[in-house]
This record gives C-alpha cells, structure tokens and sequence, in this order.
C-alpha cells in the first residue's frame, strides 16, 4: 500500500495563513490519500466548521456554472471570500478528464477573493468526489468564509450534495426536453431552494408551474421550498437566490460549527472505511477465502447478503 | 505498491491554453482529448488568456504542465510568461509549446524556460510521453518545496 | 472482325458492368472500404449504370442556368477567368502602402487588407505587447493609418477585399477616406471579407465578438446601411473557411455554410429588407482542401443546393440571387512546416480543383504559410501558380471540364444529399444562430477534427513529410519568419499616442456616446454612426470597447 505521510509544518502553517498554492497543493495531496487520515485530521480539527457550503445541482444544460459565476459576483459584493469546487465526470476508460467548468468563471481569475477549484469525480457516483469531505476541510482550515460545490450534473443521481451541503440548491431549466421530470425523484428531495434558470426562455413559466406543483404535492406547507427564477447569464435574480440561502442558513442554524463538522465526519468515514476495507481486502490471501468465493459462485451465498452482514456488524461497533 | 499505482493516483494535471491574439483551437482541443484520453486531468480554456490567468489557474489548479499552442506569433510574449511564473513562485510547473513556431525561434524559449516545443506533425505518443515524464518531474519539484524543511 | 469484337464484348452495361466487376474482385480480393472526407464511400469505378443523366435539365442545367451546377454564368473562365486576391497585410501602414504599390504595377486590379490580428482583437496598438504587432498583418487603428495604407492607390477604381470583422472599423475608415478624396460612396467597390459573425463563434479565430445577439444587429445594420449608400460594395461574405479551418468535413463546411447564409437572408427578411436586394451581394468564401473530387463535387452540389434555397425557400425573384458567387483560397490546413517546399505542390494541386470548380476569385497561399507570414518570393510563386494554371495549362478552355464524368456527378448528388442532412439538422435546432448558441455546431465540429486527426495518428490519412517520406529534421533549410522593423513599430506607436493626445476630446467623446445610444435605440443604424465615430478621429480600439459595453462580448461557447 502506499505509504502515507504527515502534513509537514511548513504546509501546515501556510495553509493555515491562507496560503493559494499551499491549499491547492493540499488539495491534490488529499485526492490521492497522500496524508495520514487521523493524523491530519487531529491537526486541522479546531480550524473547521466555520466555512458555509453551498451546492448546487441539476442536469447537464442547465446553467449551473454560469449561475455560480454570477453567484460568486453577489458574495464577491458582500465582501465575502468565495471558493468554488467545480466536479466534472472522469473518463471511464482513461480516468482522464477534462474540467471545464472554470471557463464560464472565467471573469474571476484576477480577484484575490476567489479561488476556483476542478475536481475529477474519479469515477465516484453520487455527483461529488470521494476526497470531497477533506477538500472542504481544507478550504475550511485556509480561511475562506464560502464554499461553492458544482456536481457532476449527471441529475438524479446526484444526491451526495446531502451529506456535505448546508444549503442545497437545486437548478433547473426549461426545455430540456423533458422538463420536470429530469429531476423528478430523488433529487427533488434535497432540494433547500429551487431555481429556474434561463428564466426569459419560452416556457420558463411552464416549467416553474410544473414545479410548483410537484412541491405543492410533496410539502408540508409550513416549510415551502422557495422557486427562485434566475438569467445567470446577466445576473437576473441572483441577489434573491442569495437571499433565500442566506435566510435558510440562518433558521435552520446551518452555522453551528459542530453540525457541520460532523457532517463532514460522516462522509470522511464512510470514505476512510471503504478504501481501508478494499485495500486491506484485495492484500489479503485469496486462498483464505476461497470456500467462501466458491459458495458466491455457486449462488449458495448471496453477494449481497454477505455486504449487508459485514455493514451491520460495522454498525454495531458504531452504536457501541 | 506499485510504480503503476502511484501514478493511477497522481494523474498529471495539464493546462492547455492560448496566451496572446491569435484563437485557432483546433490543435489545442485535439491535444486536450489526446491527454484526457491518456488518463490525464486537464484543464482547458479558451483562447486569448492573459499571462495573468495563465499564473492564476495554474496555481489555483496545482497545474503540472502547462501546455500553449502558439500558430500565429504568440509565442513571443511567452518568455513575459516564464519570468511571471518564477517570479510568482510557481518554478516547479513545466512548460510546454506546440504549434508552429520558427526553427530560429525555438532557442528563444528555450532558453526562457520552456521545457519543450512541439511542431506541427509530432505523433500523439510523443506528447503523452513527454508530458507524463514532464508532469512527474514537475510533482517532484512540489513535494520538494512543500514537504522537505 | 465485327463478329469477333462482338463476342469479347458484353451485350449491355449491366452485363458488362457485372463482369468488370468479377474480374476486379477475382484480382483484388478482398479490400478496404475507401472513404472520402466527408465519410462517403467511393467505389473503384464509376459508370453509366451509376449515372443519373435522367434528370439533366433539373440537376444540372447548362451554365448559367438554374441550379448552376455546371456554373453560375453561362461564360465562366471563357469570359473572364477569376480574379486574382491575394491576401496582403503586415507591419505598418507604410510597409503595407508599399507592398500594395509594387502590386498594383504589375497589373492588379483587385486588393486586399488583411490587419494585425491585435485590430482582430478589437485592440489598439497601445493595449498590447509591442512584440505581438503588426507581425500577421497591418496595424490599423484610425482613419488616418488607412489613409497611408491607400495613399496612391485608387480606391475608386479597384475592388478592395477587407478582411474586416464587425464593427467594420476598416471599411468606416475606408469611406472616411474617400469622402476626404471626395469619392462618392457609390464608386467603392470591394466585399467586407469577415461579416460572417456566426463562422467566428463556431470556429475561434482570431476575432474579437460582440455577444451573439449584438453581433447580428450589428450585421443587419452594415447590410442596410451598405444597400442604401455603398450599394457596389458586398457587405456579406458567408465563410465556410473557418468551418473547415476547424475541422468540419467538406459536406459539413457547406451545409454549415448554407445554413448560415439562411439564417442572415431570414434575419433580413425579418427586417424587412427585399429579399433580391440583400441576395445579389451575398458571397462565399472557401478554403480549397486537397481532396480533388471530393471538394469539386462539394462545390457543384452547393450552387444547385444555394440555387433552390435561394428561389424556393427565400423566395427570391431576381436569377442573380440564385448565384452562389465564390471566393476560393486554397487550405492552410493541407499545408506542412515539414519540407515546405512540398507546399508548392500542394497548392497547386488545390488551385486546380478550384479552377475546375468554377471559383470567381482565388487567393493561392504561399508555400511557407505553415511557418510565418509569407516572404516575397514565397508569394510572388503563390501568384505565378495561378498565372501557370491560367496561361499554360489549358484549364480554361472548357466550362466545368469535370462535368459529365460518371463520377463526379454521381459524388455531387450523393454530397448534396450529404450537405442537406448537415442542412436538416441544423433547421432541426431552430437554425444557425441557435445551433451555434447551443453549441452544436461547435461539438460537431470538434468531433470530426478528432477523428481526421485520428486518421493521420494511425496513417490511415497519410500526409508527406509527417507520417510518409519524413527527412531528419535538422536537413530542413527553413526560411526566416517575416517580423516587422522594431524601431518602425515603436515610431507607429508613439505616433498613435500623439494622434489620441492632439484629437478634440469633447468631439470624440460626443461621437462615442452617439455610438453608445445607437447601440441603445433599434431605431438607429449602428453601421452609421461607426463611420461617423472613425470620421470623427475616433480609433478602432475606442469604437469597440464602447460597442462592447453596450452589446456585451461575445464569449467562446464550447461544449468541454
């Protein structure tokens, strides 16, 4: 296995002051578990939890980049420090990608307030990245007061935004085909507020009709999810976006530093578990296992069932 | 574990840009697929980015390689780029130029610090092998200034 | 004997074509698919049984006849070979004025201008690195830098080609010229080369962009204002250049092309204009590839193609519109820096294809254009390619010489059906300037550039000199690059900073916020009020910023 290492002081103190290309450094270090887990963990803990995130989601097309972009302008106005974490698929042949989400945000390149990151999601489901939670820890600890997540984009399935956002915002966009139910279930779930973007595009009515009435249908009504109509492309309802997220931050407490951390603790177990255990498994001996191999090849063992037992005695252990 | 695994984790992450006037993509895209196809991250945009942009992303992306095509005479100001990623700390990111750069002009960026220039013709292989060893040398260069006192 | 001949000949062709056909297969054995460009497949021979001669009057016509596909007049380089563009444009406007002069005395009667790509920028030579300038063309920002360009050169007698992207500050200049020679607008002659706004979305260039929307009232302006008080100059050229340029095949360059010739005829249409009055001054504009009968049978299928949009699906009246006028400039794509010499050949070689396809006007590159902009003696054999062709090699004899060749028609039909599916596709996305918005085009694009590409890695495409009959590198003898004098480029430099500080401030601030509501107001020509700015004093880099304040820039729009 790879040996893992501690952060050295020197990065340490300069991610600590803020430092850019320490953080950027960190970040990649943290993608490839070049850190020991614990160990950087211990070190950054008292550091994190004061840093706001906020994700947005949606399908291909819909404008999420460029309604970060204009995003970023109403914070950038609110003399806040925003970092964007920007997730693009990875080839499922090379692992190679191309990131480009930066290119729509592109204006901020010059504005010491803003730090713009792309991320391969290495091919982990869920819309984000398996490193995400330690990315987030790390911006956290250089300081800067706002994270912006991007998802894959992929709809549906990117629901991992529930585990590490404070604030979900869900985008959406008309003619697309077919509308609403690009997002219909689960996706729709998460959703803290809405946004309809390309809202001067024909049918932007339709589509905020068709919404409205899936939240009608799902709410219960003293909680009502709000429906924001954005043109990101000339900043046209961003700074009620900002308003809406800025209101729901503060009743749901979203700022508590502890909820948040533990948030974040979550997915940077659930990570830390499951890349321990397929390492530690694909290490061992084979011929240890081969009686169990064979029943699963056999079907007399379900490869399921076998997962689902192991997960449950990890439970167990949690619970103790 | 292996030579192999290591750099599976470590994939290079590549730059591919145009600095100065002229916007001919169509080589740079083709390249930006070539890597992406040979397991690299890259990050690409558009044409006409200032030298400026250029040092911001390549530090906010922890960029290895930053590779510029030049089809017209941009690559005449690259040297200005060399002297801002030095002075700006970034001395550990290689450059590489590809495109159609004069026989007597090659040296010049050379000598300003660009790792290699590719002209027109040169096969995909030699790219992605030059990039790899590059990007390697690049992530060395890195470790070293970050984790060693 | 007559007997004998008739037993070692089959009866019929479709006999006769089967037979030929198992004697080849039975010595060829089995092999390879040949596809063109355009991902055609083309047969080992072509006959009579592929021909479709039926219909001759309604596929093909006789010159100058409808579809024009044998031509679009009925004399073609009998009467009048094509004209002879040769791109020119470096350094200052001196060097310019004097590359021209030495033109214009061996017998040109047509010129070009093509400017610095920092003018392509939208910038001013005071916004950019010094080293960039004037390197790939002339440097022009005012009025008075266009008035050297042309001093002693005629303007109203020559045709002049500007490769003017929009706001069309050079043609604005250019009037403002003639109006301080006292020239009537109405003698100014020539074609506003880079209008075509959609191509420089859909391929980057080098081309500063207003936003898409902004783009195109700019165009409609220019086009209204030109019918009205330029009406000899031709204020749209349709490039199908860029889309070559960056990678489309030869049927997607034209069905882009002719899509986006529909999209500006529709928007004028809109406007209100008179749908003969806008048609019968528009033009096209190719690269010429290497790909002989490919690129004829594209350029014979796109006059029949444009001939029936023009008439049925525009609706124009008037036969001239139906005609797909054309300026050809052969491919710097097909050109290697390897062995550059070996361009000479190659040019030649695409020059004859556009002779044979019946082009208006020809620019021929220089063999060392795959390297810098071109040396003297490079340009002046680019010139003489075409002289040779004209004078030496009896091409000119015979209008559309390809034609009837059972292979050549039968590949123009099947391009044509080729050309309307790209067409097709594009209506499907609600037109050109909402396929280029939504990015298609350029996704389409930029997939067959990968796969061409592919073709030369894997040598299925072979190029000489870079996958074939490689030399060593070092044996190459390569001419030094073209860089304009430093010190002349400093001097034009401070000399600008002079004209910016000795202008009337109150008169170009008032021309520049003229411009601005203009911009503002749909009741306003913009066209005019450019020209009036550069009359003014106003530069090239103050009219563009200001137009892109008011209109928004436009960004690259690309699928990653």
């Amino acid at each position: 296995m790879k040996q893992q290492k501690s952060i050295s002081e020197k990065l340490f103190a300069k991610l600590q002051a803020g430092d850019v290309s320490a953080l950027s450094y960190a970040i990649r270090a943290i993608e490839n578990s070049e850190f020991e887990s614990a160990e950087i963990y211990n070190r950054i803990k008292a550091d994190i939890g004061r840093t706001a995130v906020i994700g947005f989601t949606g399908p291909p097309g819909v404008g999420k980049s460029t309604l970060i972009n204009a995003y970023i302008d109403c914070i950038r106005s609110a003399d806040q420090r925003v970092a964007v974490v920007a997730i693009d698929p990875s080839s499922p042949i090379s692992g190679g990608a191309i990131l480009g989400d930066r290119l729509r945000m592109a204006a901020h390149i010059d504005d010491p307030g803003v730090f713009i990151r792309s991320v391969s999601n290495r091919g982990h489901l869920g819309g984000l990245c398996a490193a995400i939670s330690g990315i987030i820890n790390l911006i956290d600890v250089a300081g800067w007061d706002v994270i912006l997540l991007e998802t894959v984009g992929a709809g549906q399935s990117d629901t991992d935004l529930t585990d590490i956002a404070d604030i979900k915002v869900v985008i959406q966009a008309p003619g697309l085909g077919d509308d609403i139910q690009a997002i219909k279930a689960g996706i729709l779930e998460i959703a803290d507020v809405f946004v309809v973007n390309k809202a001067d595009m024909p049918l932007a009515d339709r589509a905020m009709r068709q919404l409205q009435a899936m939240i009608d249908l799902r709410d219960d009504k003293n909680n009502r999810v709000p429906i924001v109509k954005t043109v990101a492309t000339e900043g046209v309802g961003v700074d009620l976006l900002k308003a809406e997220i800025d209101l729901r931050s503060q009743k749901w407490k979203v700022v508590d530093r502890q909820a948040r951390v533990k948030k974040r603790m979550h997915r940077l177990f659930a990570r830390e578990v499951g890349r321990l255990m397929e390492r530690k498994l694909a290490s061992m001996n084979q011929s240890e296992f081969s009686q169990v191999y064979e029943k699963l090849i056999l079907g007399d063992l379900k490869l399921n069932l076998l997962v689902e037992r192991m997960v449950e005695e990890l439970q167990e252990i949690l619970g103790d | 574990m292996h030579e192999s695994e290591v750099q599976m984790e470590s994939p290079p992450r590549v730059l591919i840009t145009k600095i100065g006037l002229d916007g001919h993509d169509r080589g740079s895209r083709i390249v930006a697929a070539y890597l992406r196809d040979a397991g690299m991250e890259v990050i690409y945009t558009p044409p006409w980015q200032t030298i400026d942009a250029v040092v911001g992303i390549s530090r906010q992306e922890d960029i290895d390689i930053i590779g510029l095509s030049s089809l017209a005479t941009d690559h005449l100001i690259i040297p200005e780029l060399m002297t801002t990623l030095t002075n700006e700390g970034l001395d550990a990111v290689r450059v590489v130029v590809g495109g159609i750069i004069p026989q007597n002009e090659i040296q010049k960026l050379l000598d300003s610090g660009v790792s290699k220039v590719f002209g027109p013709g040169t096969l995909r292989e030699e790219i992605i092998d030059n990039v790899k060893s590059l990007a390697l040398s690049a992530q060395k260069l890195k470790r070293q200034k970050w984790e060693e006192a | 004997m007559e007997e004998k001949r008739k037993r070692n000949q089959p009866s019929d062709i479709q006999s006769a074509h089967e037979e030929w056909q198992q004697s080849y297969q039975k010595q060829m054995g089995k092999q390879q698919v040949i596809r063109n460009r355009s991902g055609l497949e083309v047969d080992p021979l072509y006959s009579p049984a592929d021909s479709n001669n039926i219909f001759f009057n309604e596929r093909l016509g006789f010159p100058g006849q409808y579809p024009f596909t044998r031509g679009i007049y009925p004399t073609m380089h009998r009467g009048r070979t094509w004209s002879q563009r040769q791109l020119i444009g470096l350094g200052t406007p001196d060097d310019y004025n004097e590359r021209v002069m030495k033109l214009l005395d061996s017998g040109t009667s047509a010129i070009s201008l093509l400017p610095c790509n920092s003018t392509f920028r939208g910038l001013d030579c005071d916004e950019i690195q010094e080293v960039l300038l004037g390197t790939c063309g002339t440097i022009i920002n005012t009025i008075d830098h266009m008035e050297t360009c042309l001093a002693g050169v005629p303007i109203e007698e020559i045709s002049t080609a500007m490769n003017d992207p929009l706001p069309f500050t050079l043609l604005a200049f250019l009037l403002g010229v003639a109006r301080r020679r006292g020239i009537p607008w109405e003698r100014i002659t020539g074609t506003s080369n880079q209008s075509d706004y959609i191509s420089h979305f859909v391929a980057n260039h080098m081309f500063f962009r207003l936003s898409l929307t902004g783009s195109r009232r700019m165009l409609l302006d220019h086009i209204a204002f030109c019918r009205e008080k330029v009406p000899n100059w031709n204020p749209v050229s349709v490039v199908g250049q860029h889309m070559q340029q960056a990678g489309a095949t030869p049927a997607e360059t034209m069905g882009f092309t002719l899509s986006t010739a529909i999209q500006y005829a529709e928007d004028c249409l809109v406007r209100g204009m008179d749908i003969d009055s806008v048609l019968t001054r528009f033009t096209f504009f190719f690269d010429i590839s290497i790909s002989f009968f490919e690129e004829v049978a594209q350029f014979r299928a796109g006059r029949r193609i444009w001939a029936r949009i023009a008439r049925e699906r525009l609706g124009a009246l008037d036969p001239r519109s139906w005609r797909f006028k054309f300026h050809g400039q052969t491919s710097g794509v097909d050109l290697t820096r390897q062995q550059p010499l070996n361009n000479i050949a190659r040019v030649t070689t695409q020059a004859i294809v556009g002779i044979l396809s019946g082009l208006q006007s020809m620019h021929t590159d220089a063999y060392d254009e795959a390297i810098s902009c071109p040396t003297e003696e490079a340009a002046r054999i680019a010139v003489n390619t075409q002289n040779i062709l004209r004078e030496e090699a009896h091409l000119c004899d015979v209008i559309d010489p390809l034609g009837g060749s059972y292979y050549i028609e039968s590949l123009t039909d099947q391009m044509e059906v080729e050309i309307n599916s790209v067409i097709e596709k594009i209506d499907a996305a609600g037109g050109m300037f909402k396929a280029v918005e939504s990015g298609l085009v350029q996704a389409m694009i930029g997939e067959s550039a990968l796969s061409f590409q592919r073709q030369i890695e894997s040598g299925d495409q072979k190029l000489v000199g870079v996958n074939c009959y490689q030399l060593d590198e070092d044996q190459e003898v390569e001419p030094a690059p073209y860089r304009p004098n430093p010190d002349a480029v400093k001097a034009l430099a401070e000399s600008f900073k002079e004209y910016k500080a000795a202008r009337s401030k109150s008169t170009v601030q008032r021309a520049i916020d003229n411009l601005a509501r203009a911009a503002n107001s749909e009741n306003d020509n913009l066209f005019e009020q450019v020209v009036t700015a550069a009359e003014k004093g106003v530069t090239h880099g103050e009219i563009v910023a200001c137009l892109r304040r008011e209109l928004g820039e436009g960004k690259p729009i690309i699928k990653a």
